[in-house]
């Protein structure tokens, strides 16, 4: 099953869509990849990539449009369906299993494995995929758990690419690795296409995908609005492309940064592997944005404070009190609230009502000998409901059934007017919130600032980052690029998160 | 990042508890004050074999990140259908138990796999069915099973330790060691159990493979029971929780992770072994009978907390303060 070089005719979608719950995510897409091409996808964050991707790898099944390989049209009904129409995917999210050795890896859900191991083949194979990506130093029969991530993802695009496929799909391939292990994947990709092979090729990195690509689709609100080969475009052109063009108004003027008390202190924060040395000092009563992509360190450097990775080192002060790494209670205790981007996983208790959800952290202000009095309760979700802009009717509702934007209002309220609290960070505060959602919470996290919290957020997303953040920290890398206070502009931000620091 | 403590779990819990009940097992004669016979490991063996299939059935939907407390249930009915069958071809009557375990375990897979339900209530119900089930069956009383010669010939002695039903259970876990550590399908299995999300974007039909998984556990623990039948010459409706509590016990022992994608067939069966073994040194030494409960618990706490989360994160955590501190000391910067 295997194509030759010539005879593989390209690869088509026509007029491709999908919505979600009645919002349309891909509205009309169409592109060809020709043999040997590499595609590249790009698009600011809502798009649509992903959702293209997906439907492309048989993730999710189109609205609307079809799917050409090979000349003929394909339903993609799942992954397995993808890879027998020969459909390689590396995943945006990490996509390996750690149990499992590199190996057993490389060899999973490939379909032209026989049945029965042919252990010494497949070793030589695998070795000689992982020396081809400069993975001379990873052994097949190590477990995956025992690289860091950077290194599963090479393992995960080293079986995409080595797999017998007539499209390889690399959603993100590159957000966590560094320049070096970056240059030898795109090495690899170059050598799959040379054998005729369409790639395409998804990410944030502009310099990254003018430098690799033949040819550039740029999304934007789920329609492609331009195909042009790669190298007749810049940088500067592409982000044009992918904004659109309507400029933002400046936003409204803020106070100058005046002397306030020194809030939260970051030195030298480190988390291996994800996060190389942030420095930042953050006054109380302004609201700090960390803007990074994907792999960009933004969230770790809050994960990090609110004790979430415990191999975290540096310091940190909080009013002049030592923030303690590594220890979750110990940061809440220290006066740190923390708003995880994962409200399902990592913050809302789904099933328990609004009212529960929203005293939760407080108890032990409501009780009395351990005991909570339910009246007081009451009377405190009620007041931290009017203040969140939650209607009183909710409380008794479980959280489970609020949308998006709600949960996240109860998340953020759940942190306000509580006398320990002297820190929020939030991460993605408005992921997955509607617009009218969006300016509430963004309300409330202002309101935050103004009682005197020290208020920081990670966000990808520009004009949340604009409207909100009085200094805009950008992050690539796990690095600082450039710190900017008051107006800038969303192209210039845009630029060092996706290109590393240009002329300034 | 040279140093990685502590090694593949999966190999260095099941070989710490073999040998550790093998050192026991050895050192008995100190106790009992006579040495070990051939005997005395054919009845270890034996145990093993009571145990050994039942353990495999759960260990393997353990391995799977699935948990089947359905086995129980099957190794009673299994047991019943071959006493009451079986009398006069044994064949046969295992083939009734193997079937009907094998259906039981189907519709189990089917269930948990296309209706995305947690495998725990799901064979919890089935488990409390099998019960009633075998209960009506037997009319709540022993069977006994009538066919002599399939009763001696099950637990005839074979180079002075084996029997036949030692036999076939060690065959058994050697078939599964061969299928889950030579196969694409063992492959799958482990990656199933591992990270499932990350399974069905490389592209495994994990649907299938439930469903496979789960019928696999429903035979071996029917057989199990089957065997164990005719050698006890009568089926019990109602054998309680000790199989399944000792069974989970084995695939502990064994390195099996209850959270899945840990684990091999090779390491339940030194689970099993071990776990075999105590008892039979508490038969042999004499010792009062609770003794074998002790013993279990010391070796499981053992194991356990040799591969916990929280020994681990303690050791990053202080190894990141070492870090911090070589980094703080003036004059010593990287």
């Amino acid at each position: 099953m295997s194509p030759s070089a010539t005879d593989s005719p390209p690869i088509r979608v026509e007029g491709l869509a999908r919505a979600f719950n009645g919002v349309p995510a891909v509205r009309e897409v169409s592109f060809t990849v020709g043999a040997g091409e590499i595609h590249a996808l790009c698009g600011h964050n809502g798009a649509g990539k992903s959702t293209v991707v997906k439907m492309l790898s048989g993730q999710l099944a189109p609205d609307r449009g079809r799917i050409v390989i090979g000349g003929e049209p394909v339903e993609l009904r799942s992954r397995q369906a993808a890879q027998r129409a020969g459909v390689a995917l590396v995943d945006q999210e990490l996509s390996v299993v750690p149990a499992l050795t590199v190996l057993d890896n490389m060899l999973l859900g490939d379909l032209d494995v026989p049945f029965v191991n042919r252990r010494r083949k497949a070793v030589a194979r695998c070795r000689r995929i992982l020396d081809d990506m400069g993975l001379e130093r990873i052994s097949p029969d190590q477990p995956l758990s025992a690289l860091g991530i950077g290194e599963r993802q090479l393992v995960e695009v080293a079986k995409a690419l080595g797999q017998n496929a007539r499209l390889v799909i690399l959603d993100e391939p590159t957000a966590t690795l560094s320049d070096a292990e970056s240059r030898h994947v795109f090495a690899a990709i170059r050598r799959v296409a040379a054998t005729g092979c369409s790639v395409i090729f998804v990410s944030h990195r502009l310099t990254e995908v003018l430098e690799l690509c033949d040819v550039v689709t740029v999304l934007r609100d789920g329609r492609d609005v331009a195909t042009h080969p790669a190298e007749d475009l810049t940088v500067d052109e592409l982000i044009t492309k992918m904004l659109g063009q309507t400029r933002r108004p400046p936003s409204a003027a803020r106070e100058p940064g005046r002397d306030r008390a020194p809030g939260l202190r970051i030195e030298h924060l480190r988390v291996p592997g994800r996060l190389a040395d942030f420095t930042l000092t953050a006054q109380a009563g302004r609201i700090h944005a960390l803007a990074g992509q994907l792999g960009s360190g933004a969230s770790d450097v809050l994960r990090a404070l609110a004790g979430l990775h415990p191999g975290a080192t540096g310091t940190a002060e909080l009013r002049g009190r030592p923030v303690a790494l590594g220890d979750p209670v110990g940061a809440a205790r220290g006066g740190i609230a923390f708003v995880s981007g994962d409200r399902k996983s990592e913050g809302l208790f789904l099933g328990k009502p609004t009212a529960w959800n929203l005293v939760a952290t407080r108890l032990p202000t409501l009780g009395r000998a351990g005991v909570v009095r339910t009246r007081r309760e009451r009377r405190t979700a009620r007041s931290l409901a009017e203040r969140s802009g939650l209607p009183e009717r909710w409380l008794d509702e479980p959280v489970v059934t609020l949308s998006g934007g709600n949960q996240q209002k109860v998340f953020v309220g759940r942190c306000l007017e509580h006398e320990n609290v002297r820190a929020l960070l939030l991460d993605e505060p408005t992921r997955g919130v509607d617009v009218g959602g969006r300016a509430e919470i963004h309300r409330l996290l202002r309101q935050a600032a103004d009682a005197g919290l020290v208020v920081m957020f990670a966000s990808t997303e520009l004009e949340e980052l604009l409207d909100l953040g009085d200094v805009i920290v950008t992050m690539r890398d796990g690095r600082t690029v450039r710190r900017y206070e008051g107006d800038t502009d969303g192209a210039l931000l845009l630029r060092d998160m996706t290109h590393g620091p240009g002329p300034s | 990042m040279t140093r990685r403590w502590p090694a593949r779990p999966e190999q260095l819990m099941p070989t710490v508890s073999l040998l550790a009940a093998l050192a026991a097992f050895g050192c008995s004669p100190l106790l009992s004050g006579r040495p070990l016979e051939p005997f005395d490991v054919y009845n270890a063996l034996q145990g093993f074999a009571q145990l050994g299939l039942l353990a495999l059935a759960l260990g393997i939907t353990m391995i799977a990140g699935e948990f089947d407390l359905s086995v129980a249930g099957t190794y009673a009915l299994g047991g019943m259908l071959a006493v009451q069958t079986g009398a006069s071809s044994p064949v046969l009557g295992v083939l009734a138990a193997v079937a009907a375990g094998a259906a039981i375990g189907a519709v189990q897979g089917g269930l948990i796999a296309r209706l995305r339900i947690p495998s725990m209530p799901v064979t919890l119900a089935t488990y409390i069915a099998l019960l009633g089930l075998t209960y009506a069956m037997s009319g709540g009383l022993s069977r006994t099973y009538t066919n002599g010669d399939a009763t001696l010939w099950v637990d005839r002695t074979i180079a002075g330790v084996f029997s036949p039903r030692s036999l076939l259970t060690l065959a058994v876990f050697l078939v599964a060691a061969t299928v889950l550590g030579r196969t694409k399908l063992g492959r799958e299995l482990r990656a199933i159990g591992g990270d499932r999300r990350a399974s069905r974007v490389a592209g495994v039909g994990v649907d299938r493979r439930i469903v496979g998984i789960f019928t696999v556990s429903g035979t071996l623990a029917a057989l199990g029971g089957a065997l164990l039948g005719y050698s006890y010459a009568s089926a019990n409706p109602d054998p309680g929780l000790q199989p399944l509590i000792l069974a989970v016990v084995a695939a502990l022992l064994g390195g099996v992770s209850l959270a899945g994608g840990r684990g091999a067939p090779l390491g339940l069966l030194a689970g099993t072994l071990a776990v075999a073994l105590l008892a039979q040194l508490v038969a042999v030494t004499a010792l009062p009978d609770f003794s074998t409960q002790l013993l279990y618990a010391a070796l499981l706490a053992v194991i356990v907390a040799i591969e916990s989360p929280g020994l681990r994160q303690a050791v990053e955590r202080r190894r990141a303060r070492r870090a911090n501190a070589a980094r703080r000391r003036p004059g010593v910067l990287p």
